[in-house]
């Protein structure tokens, strides 16, 4: 029995045939065992072979005419590979395709199918990037051989490898594989089968001949460096769909102008992101493994607050559409700047008298100063959008919204606030957060004293919190039943919060107010953490164990929901925003909290750039739909040369002291000194001409192009792909010639 | 006895580090190693053994490694190194020097292609080179081969009557890094096949001078001496055949290995491993009714001229394979077996230089040129791809 083996060098190809071997062995076979060595670069296809006999082994041929054939990498699959496998022989193939995907192609042979890479990968068998999948796909080999387990296990003792074994067995468990050929007849399997090219036998005849070589530095090049882009976490983090590493890189190499105009293309509302967002891109940021994520909402704000970023043409539009928007918050901005871009007249609905939505009504001023909302606003508004406020919609004036409009977005957000029952709720000074802060926002302050009790752990607590603190609350406490950790407020905005002299009281449960018509008491239930719920938090178990605490005011920020009966009769929300009508189906699209509830601006300004593209699509254009990108693509810390980049550490916004904080609502962080902070990112998958693949390149032949980037003279590349394994910041790649 | 999955590399090592334990009641073992693709695997098995007297030292270069070696078995204690291609040509003043100063070392040589241009796969060049250094060279066609060999090597090396270096030559990856299912003695069974080295000429105890000026009429006693004991190696070979059948059951081969020879009346001679494809193919002829045989020539130096005289008397069609070129003349083993054989027509055909895989159907050409040649012409380059 005669077995070839492909794969790429670093997947174990050789070693994998030597388990082969390994396993006959044990059977009281004869066994030879050898790999095809050449240029055997990591990524450079590798065979392998493994003879067993009954007798002694003479034969020193590399295997032309294998039995079976091991495919360790679904890349290499081609006729090339199959090339000289007998008609019926096994063909087991490493791919997460099905079966049947490959009996189609390959039907002449018995096909099996199994996901080594996965199964390696779950096992940690190699790194993220190289898994080393030979003990792997050993283990598919020996059910579709009929080996037994215990056998397997026996040599995997034998070898030293006895901790990939259970690897092998899931590969054991999970192959699948035909009983047979399915061309079962052999003439018919004959036919099937590709042509065996085997290497030519020149006829002996005085022959010179020269075999051509175009390579000039040697003929062992298997693949070829090439420049590529690869996506960024940053850019694959953030949930408007901002190009963060744009903006960033633009700043550093290019100045703020340039920074602005990158930012345009997404966000009208850099300067309030800048300053409100959670900042995912900096959770995303790969110098974290380093020396600090890069400053990434500071560096935002600090282009924003220098060069407006919303764009000031709109586009010319042959076919433009009238489209009704109702809800000013940041999704409602934000899809009626990208419609006004693209030459739509966009009309918005706000109930309150100015726009913003939860921006205005929701975030105090100490976070987000009026004049840097209004200055956004206003750049929104200067594209010729229309604004009608002070008047909610009823559900018929929305239903006729729908007639009138060619299309209409649904922006409203969280307006159900959730509610608390427990006895003596309804006594006077327990108020809704939201209502509380509407009043600090908008109806010229709601001052307080005494002591001031929030409950709840997001956002609006803390904003709570704050704010009741600067409306002279002597004493402020977040009560919260689970822990800080799990709270689910940005982490500076509780850091902040503690050091202006808040309490955070964790692991406590409101079960009763108490009070003479006037709330006077809170009586808390300690509570225990259980196993995880669906949100992966523990679970909060409230106990027995009661006590009470004097208190003046209670703030309630326990969560808000979308409501939708607002809705005009009969509508219904759909997959992906998509709102539908029983009659007369209306172009309308819901956007934000109310589609998708994610609770950030941020992703509000996602959703409400998708929204729009949405929108145009049902109308007929060709419009761009915005998607988040597939975090699971963006490069992996390990693939950064981190010892390429010196240590320096993230360059901190600037706050207000405490003292001059809690006179009023200034705004507390100053942001950053300067953009200096952009030249701190690594510029994960993007060429930055750093030179180090052409000061590296052992052959000279990268050099730089009159415009941007570089050209590499392929006639020299020797393929050694020092130029990719040197990249900082994986900007190249190898490719197969 | 253990038989394991081994490859010729390791086997290699493993045979070395027995040979070198068994001396351990006498002046222990060492080496100097440097590394070079195909041998490196060897030397990295051979530096992670213990023992319990001596060391293998790792050195900056391959002249270095045979200064070691000397030095190590001048003091009386077995020596052992490995090397390669452009490696040995780099130790080879130490080469010559380790046989004109008649230590019993024992380096395994893995036959590689030399370069420039660079390439790493099996050629005989580079050990035929050496082909007058004065060491007695074997060239092996298997795993069991290349260990067996390590071990009698040193029991011929060490004989009062032979007292020289020996070079045990494996073809690179088809042998050196191939695994095969090998037999190892155990260290009891080593220890009784090799007793302790006694070295007549060892230094140690009084200062002395080794390797001064020597004369003309010297240096033609020392040539003398060399070449006789040379001549004496093939009946001290026969003796440790013998005696490595009754410890171990397996004989080693002879010098020239013969197959199927008896009525052969077109013979393949070669080394190495393109034996093996030789043999299938003689299979192959005579299955179709031509009288083949191969001969193998396993002991290169000395060179087995009897032998070959013997085994080729009559034989009407010789093709020489020859894995090596002396440019401007033809293959070396050919040069040295056309002499041997006259009345034959003796065709040399040189194929797999740089490691082209020889395969059947590549001999079954050269079979039916030979057959159908009026007399020997030019030496014929093959080329395998």
């Amino acid at each position: 029995m005669e077995i070839r083996l492909h794969g790429r060098g670093g997947q174990g190809g050789v070693t994998c045939a030597k388990i082969l071997a390994a396993i006959y062995a044990r059977e009281g076979k004869s066994v030879q065992t050898f790999g095809d060595y050449a240029g055997e670069r990591s990524g450079a296809p590798v065979r392998a072979y493994t003879r067993v006999e009954d007798g002694r082994i003479t034969n020193r041929n590399k295997v032309y005419r294998p039995d079976h054939l091991l495919v360790l990498d679904p890349t290499l699959l081609g006729d090339e590979v199959v090339t000289g496998l007998k008609p019926g022989g096994t063909l087991l193939i490493n791919s997460p395709e099905p079966l049947e995907t490959h009996r189609a192609r390959f039907g002449a042979f018995r096909v099996a199918v199994v996901d080594a890479t996965s199964i390696a990968r779950a096992h940690g068998i190699g790194t993220r990037s190289v898994v080393i999948v030979n003990t792997t796909i050993a283990g598919a080999w020996a059910k579709v051989m009929n080996v037994p387990l215990d056998r397997v296990e026996e040599v995997y003792r034998d070898l030293g490898l006895l901790s990939n074994f259970p690897a092998a067995r899931d590969a054991y468990e999970s192959v699948r594989f035909d009983g047979a050929p399915r061309a079962a007849d052999a003439t018919a399997a004959d036919a099937a089968a590709p042509p065996a090219e085997l290497p030519k036998v020149e006829p002996l005849v005085e022959h010179r001949s020269s075999p051509p070589t175009p390579l000039k530095t040697g003929s062992w090049r298997t693949q070829t460096p090439v420049y590529t882009e690869h996506l960024a976490p940053c850019s694959a983090w953030c949930p408007a769909g901002n190009d963060a590493i744009g903006f960033v890189q633009a700043l550093a190499r290019e100045g703020e102008e340039q920074a602005a105009a990158v930012l345009g293309g997404t966000t009208p509302l850099a300067a309030v992101c800048g300053r409100v967002c959670p900042a995912p891109c900096m959770e995303g940021c790969n110098r974290a493994e380093l020396d600090g994520a890069v400053n990434i909402r500071g560096i935002e704000r600090w282009i924003a607050d220098h060069v407006p970023v919303a764009r000031r043409r709109p586009a010319a539009c042959a076919d433009s559409k009238r489209i009704a928007i109702v809800g000013s918050g940041p999704a409602g901005l934000s899809a009626a700047y990208q419609l006004a871009l693209l030459g739509h007249a966009v009309t918005i609905f706000e109930g309150e008298d100015q726009l913003g939505g939860v921006l205005r009504t929701g975030i105090p001023t100490y976070r987000l100063p009026r004049e840097v909302l209004d200055r956004e606003i206003d750049a929104i508004l200067a594209l010729g959008v229309e604004a009608r406020c002070g008047e909610f919609l009823s559900r018929e004036r929305l239903a006729a919204l729908a007639e009138e409009y060619d299309g209409l977005i649904l922006a409203t957000g969280l307006q159900k606030l959730r509610t608390l029952a427990v006895p003596g709720a309804d006594l006077v000074g327990i108020e809704q957060g939201i209502r509380y802060l509407h009043r600090v926002n908008l109806e010229g302050g709601a001052p307080l004293s005494g002591e001031v009790f929030v409950l709840g752990g997001g956002n609006t607590a803390m904003d709570c919190a704050r704010s009741a603190l600067r409306s002279g609350a002597d004493r402020v406490v977040v009560a919260y039943r689970r822990t800080r950790k799990e709270m689910p407020a940005i982490r500076e905005e509780i850091e902040e919060a503690e050091l202006e002299g808040i309490e955070i009281e964790e692991l406590v449960a409101p079960v009763a107010f108490h009070g003479d018509g006037r709330v006077a008491e809170i009586e808390f239930a300690e509570v225990d953490l259980g196993e995880p719920d669906e949100s992966g938090r523990r679970r909060p178990l409230i106990s027995e164990r009661t006590f009470r605490v004097p208190c003046d005011h209670v703030l309630l920020a326990l969560g808000q929901s979308g409501d939708l009966s607002l809705l005009p009769e009969g509508w219904e929300l759909a997959e992906d925003g998509r709102l539908v009508a029983p009659d007369r189906a209306p172009v309308a699209y819901a956007a934000g909290d109310l589609a998708t509830g994610d609770g950030t601006v941020t992703h509000a300004i996602g959703s409400g750039r998708r929204a729009a593209g949405l929108l145009l699509r049902a109308l007929g254009f060709e419009a761009e739909v915005f998607e988040r990108p597939d975090r699971s693509k963006a490069v992996p810390v390990t693939d950064i040369r981190l010892d390429h980049f010196g240590r320096a550490a993230a360059a901190a916004d600037r706050h207000l002291p405490v003292p001059e904080r809690l006179n009023g609502f200034a705004e507390v962080n100053r942001g950053l000194a300067d953009g200096l902070e952009a030249h701190r990112c690594f510029s994960c998958g993007h060429c930055t001409e750093c030179d180090t693949c052409l000061v590296y390149c052992p052959e000279g032949i990268i050099r730089r192009r009159t415009e941007r980037g570089y050209e590499v003279d392929y006639s020299y590349c020797k393929g050694c792909g020092i130029c990719v394994t040197e990249c900082p910041r994986s900007a190249m790649e190898m490719q197969s010639s | 006895m253990t038989v394991e999955l081994l490859s010729a590399n390791h086997a290699a090592a493993r045979a070395a580090a027995l040979a070198g334990r068994a001396n351990r009641a006498g002046r222990g073992f060492g080496g100097g190693v440097y590394p070079i693709t195909p041998q490196t695997e060897c030397i990295e098995l051979l530096c992670r053994q213990e023992f319990e007297k001596g060391e293998i030292v790792r050195v900056e270069s391959e002249h270095s490694a045979m200064a070691v070696c000397m030095g190590v078995s001048l003091g009386g204690a077995r020596a052992f190194t490995a090397s390669s291609s452009n490696g040995l040509a780099y130790m080879a003043e130490n080469v010559v020097s380790a046989a004109l100063y008649r230590l019993p070392i024992v380096m395994m040589a893995v036959n590689r292609t030399l370069g420039p241009p660079w390439n790493i796969w099996v050629d005989h060049g580079d050990t035929l080179m050496l082909r007058d250094a004065g060491w007695i060279q074997f060239y092996c066609e298997d795993n069991q081969e290349v260990a067996d060999t390590i071990l009698l090597a040193y029991r011929l090396a060490e004989d009062a009557r032979v007292l020289l270096p020996v070079m045990v030559c494996q073809d690179a990856f088809v042998l050196s890094h191939t695994m095969m299912l090998t037999d190892l003695p155990s260290q009891e069974e080593v220890d009784a096949f090799l007793p302790p080295l006694e070295l007549p000429h060892a230094v140690g105890g009084k200062p002395v001078t080794v390797g001064g000026l020597d004369f003309p009429h010297e240096t033609e006693v020392h040539r003398r001496e060399h070449h006789e004991a040379m001549l004496r190696v093939p009946a001290v070979y026969g003796e440790i055949q013998d005696e490595f059948e009754r410890r171990f059951g397996r004989r080693p081969a002879d010098r020239v290995e013969a197959y199927r020879m008896d009525d052969a009346e077109a013979v393949f001679v070669s080394m190495g491993t393109t034996a093996s494809t030789a043999k299938a193919v003689v299979d192959a002829a005579r299955e179709r009714g031509v009288k083949a045989g191969s001969l193998r020539v396993r002991m290169f130096r000395p060179f087995p001229e009897d032998l070959l005289a013997t085994w080729l008397r009559g034989r009407e069609r010789v093709a020489v394979l020859d894995r090596d070129l002396c440019p401007g003349l033809g293959g070396v083993l050919w040069s040295e077996v056309r002499g041997v054989c006259p009345g034959s027509l003796v065709q040399n055909y040189m194929l797999g230089l740089g490691g082209g895989d020889i395969r059947p159907e590549h001999l079954e050409q050269v079979l039916d040129d030979l057959l159908a040649r009026a007399a020997a012409g030019e030496p014929r380059i093959v080329e395998v791809g």
